[in-house]
């Protein structure tokens, strides 16, 4: 090959704007006239927990023996106003994921991993399998507008219960099964006619508005005796004022999801473009809470993006009780973040319900894959805090951590490496200027 | 009958009390009900109550079996999640009647607002009267029925279910990925089932159905450009 041949030539070179995914964009719509549509979420990078640091025990504090002094890490949810609370071993649970999106086999495998762990699992929008009941350790039932699936029987069934407004991946749009994917069974499960593109409904039938909610929230408790904790998620856009709103309708707890939510299906434009990311969406959350003086006794669940021990405990640390894992857990039993969940042909048996694919997933290795995952994530965090001084995961703070970057430094109110100042106003800021 | 006034009391009292009395009584007469919200809440029994007088938001949600008589109005909400049973409203309800029912009768003898039938699954919704718009939208099974007229987008995006209307101007008021067809002699029986059963004096032979177009994919138009092209 001469010298020449080895040069890349100037089409070879990406072009900033027009780099190959952009006109690969261009070219679909060109052909299709419509929105792309995509699996798991945005490929986007955001600002993240990467962008903290924990600090360690030296002089000031002590630190806790990591081999051999105890960190509590049970964690209980929902106490509120329910009688019984939702009481788990770590402060990791398994988000809703929907029977549709992903196969039985992965779902029963999921179950299984919260028994494993002694954590809960969340049955999605598609209707409670019962193969996933029988295998879970905790339960906990989703309300989603669409209602597929939903019955009185799904809330008898429920440890706790999660009121769906909007998913991190697609905030403000409903849900999205492809048709692929609606083979007879999950027709049957869901009441849908076989092979049609699921579009649901981005409202709910019976709450039009938070005033509403509150009423609902009332039948809720009246139908299950006011013993099971009630959860609302929210996308994470506006949530200072979304936060504030759903502590008046009386929850025992937010579920915030992120931008980096995941999701079986949606518009790509969406993905990349709707919400905010999760680390934020945290930071505003538990403020708003503070202000209000429900931060004690509202719990507070962070999804979106959480991919480690780290993300845990910086989680842990800005104010959130628990962290839900979606990707995570798919990625731990063989998923490979293809972006292609909506297409139903995913290899791993995970994301379809095509049977020869479907067989390919050993349910009872997944379960252990990620129950492990689990484990090793709150081990990672136990590690983190033991180093802070901390006896309990519960108890890390924010005093812990610190910004590596300005940004995170001005969206989070954690003083800059370094510095003990922070970037963001009086109004934001966890610590004045002048400490 | 056994009389319950629920003048004093608040929805949790309301339904425990009513519950406790369902094990035993055949019927109970309600009075003092001052548009309670969440009436009937999860209600599971047999017999039959009867309210002198109007309810709030969510009657009958979730309930499981009894009948549920109201003499007055209903709020929005009426018989949201019902699984068995029926509920008879004698005057008019709000908006969102029967959202994702998954059973049992509700019979409207007055009119109904917008978006009811919303995400039905299952069971009857019969509206003697007239509905607003967006009603039976989403539905995924179940069957409506509406004597009077109906608003616009009726049936938007219905998944399955049906819908029977009189209203002479349906084709202007349907919604996206549904069909008019006409009523088959089967469905007619069962209507005169139902008219029969809840003392309606209507005749079937008029009514037209709405289905949902099962095969293909729904069809949705985002885009609505309203300019005259220039040749």
């Amino acid at each position: 090959m001469s010298k020449e041949e080895k040069i890349p030539k100037v089409k070879d070179v990406q072009r900033g704007v027009w780099n190959a995914e952009n006109v690969s964009k261009v070219r679909y719509m060109a052909a299709m006239g419509k929105h792309r549509i995509r699996g798991c979420g945005t490929p986007r990078k955001f600002p993240n927990f990467d962008d903290l640091v924990m600090l360690p025990s030296q002089l000031s504090r002590m630190s806790i023996d990591t081999y051999r002094e105890d960190c509590k890490t049970q964690t209980v949810l929902g106490s509120r106003f329910a009688k019984e609370p939702l009481v788990i071993e770590t402060p990791v649970m398994i988000s809703g994921m929907s029977y549709g999106a992903l196969s039985k086999e992965c779902k029963t495998a999921l179950a299984k991993a919260t028994d494993i762990v002694g954590t809960s699992i969340n049955n999605g929008e598609g209707g409670l399998l019962p193969e996933e009941r029988d295998n879970s350790y905790k339960q906990v039932i989703q309300i989603t507008p669409s209602r597929m699936g939903f019955s009185l029987r799904n809330i008898e069934a429920a440890d706790a219960i999660e009121i769906i407004c909007g998913i991190g991946a697609k905030p403000g749009l409903s849900g999205h099964l492809m048709g692929c994917k609606i083979t007879e069974e999950i027709a049957k499960f869901r009441q849908l006619p076989q092979g049609i593109d699921l579009h649901s409904h981005p409202r709910h039938g019976d709450i039009f508005g938070a005033d509403d909610m509150v009423l609902k929230i009332k039948q809720l408790r009246d139908l299950t005796d006011g013993k099971v904790p009630i959860f609302l998620k929210i996308a994470a856009g506006r949530v200072w004022e979304d936060v504030k709103i759903a502590a008046k309708t009386m929850v025992d707890g937010i579920v915030i999801d992120g931008a980096e939510g995941g999701t079986g299906a949606a518009p790509a434009v969406a993905a990349d473009n709707l919400g905010i990311p999760s680390m934020p969406a945290l930071v505003q959350a538990v403020k708003s809470l503070e202000d209000m003086g429900v931060k004690e006794e509202m719990s507070v669940i962070l999804s979106g993006g959480v991919k480690d021990g780290a993300d845990l405990a910086k989680a842990l640390a800005l104010g959130a009780d628990a962290v839900a894992l979606g990707t995570g857990v798919m990625v731990a039993m063989g998923c490979a973040v293809c972006l292609r969940c909506h297409e139903g042909k995913c290899a791993f048996g995970i994301g379809t319900q095509d049977p020869e694919r479907r067989a390919r997933l050993d349910v009872e290795k997944a379960a252990q894959q990620v129950a492990n995952y689990i484990q090793a994530m709150t081990i990672e965090a136990v590690i983190l805090a033991k180093a802070a001084g901390k006896t309990k995961l519960c108890n890390l703070e924010r005093e812990d951590v610190r910004s590596l970057t300005l940004e995170a430094c001005a969206m989070t109110g954690i003083p800059l490496v370094g510095s003990n100042y922070t970037f963001s106003d009086d109004k934001f800021g966890f610590f004045g200027p002048t400490i | 009958m056994v009389r319950l006034d629920l003048s004093k009391m608040n929805s949790r009292e309301a339904n425990n009390k009513v519950r406790e009395l369902i094990k035993t009584e055949d019927e109970i007469e309600v009075v003092g009900t001052h548009s309670i919200h969440n009436f009937a809440t999860g209600l599971i029994g047999q017999g039959r109550i009867l309210l002198r007088g109007s309810t709030g938001f969510y009657t009958g949600g979730f309930m499981e079996g009894p009948t549920l008589e109201i003499e007055g109005n209903t709020g929005w909400y009426t018989g949201d999640n019902m699984m068995a049973g029926e509920i008879i409203v004698h005057m008019n309800t709000g908006s969102n009647a029967a959202p994702s029912m998954v059973g049992g009768n509700l019979v409207i003898k007055g009119n109904s607002g917008s978006r009811c039938g919303f995400g039905m699954k299952g069971g009857n919704l019969i509206v003697c009267g007239s509905v607003g718009r967006w009603s039976g939208g989403m539905t995924l099974g179940g069957r409506i029925v509406v004597l009077g007229e109906v608003g616009k987008g009726l049936g938007e995006s219905m998944y399955k279910g049906i819908i029977h209307s009189l209203d002479p101007d349906l084709e202007e008021k349907i919604g996206g990925n549904v069909t008019i067809v006409p009523i088959e002699d089967n469905e007619k029986k069962e209507l005169e089932k139902l008219f029969k059963q809840y003392d309606i004096e209507q005749g079937v032979d008029d009514f037209r159905s709405v289905i949902p177009q099962v095969s293909g994919r729904h069809e949705y138009v985002i885009y609505k450009p309203t300019h005259k092209k220039v040749v």
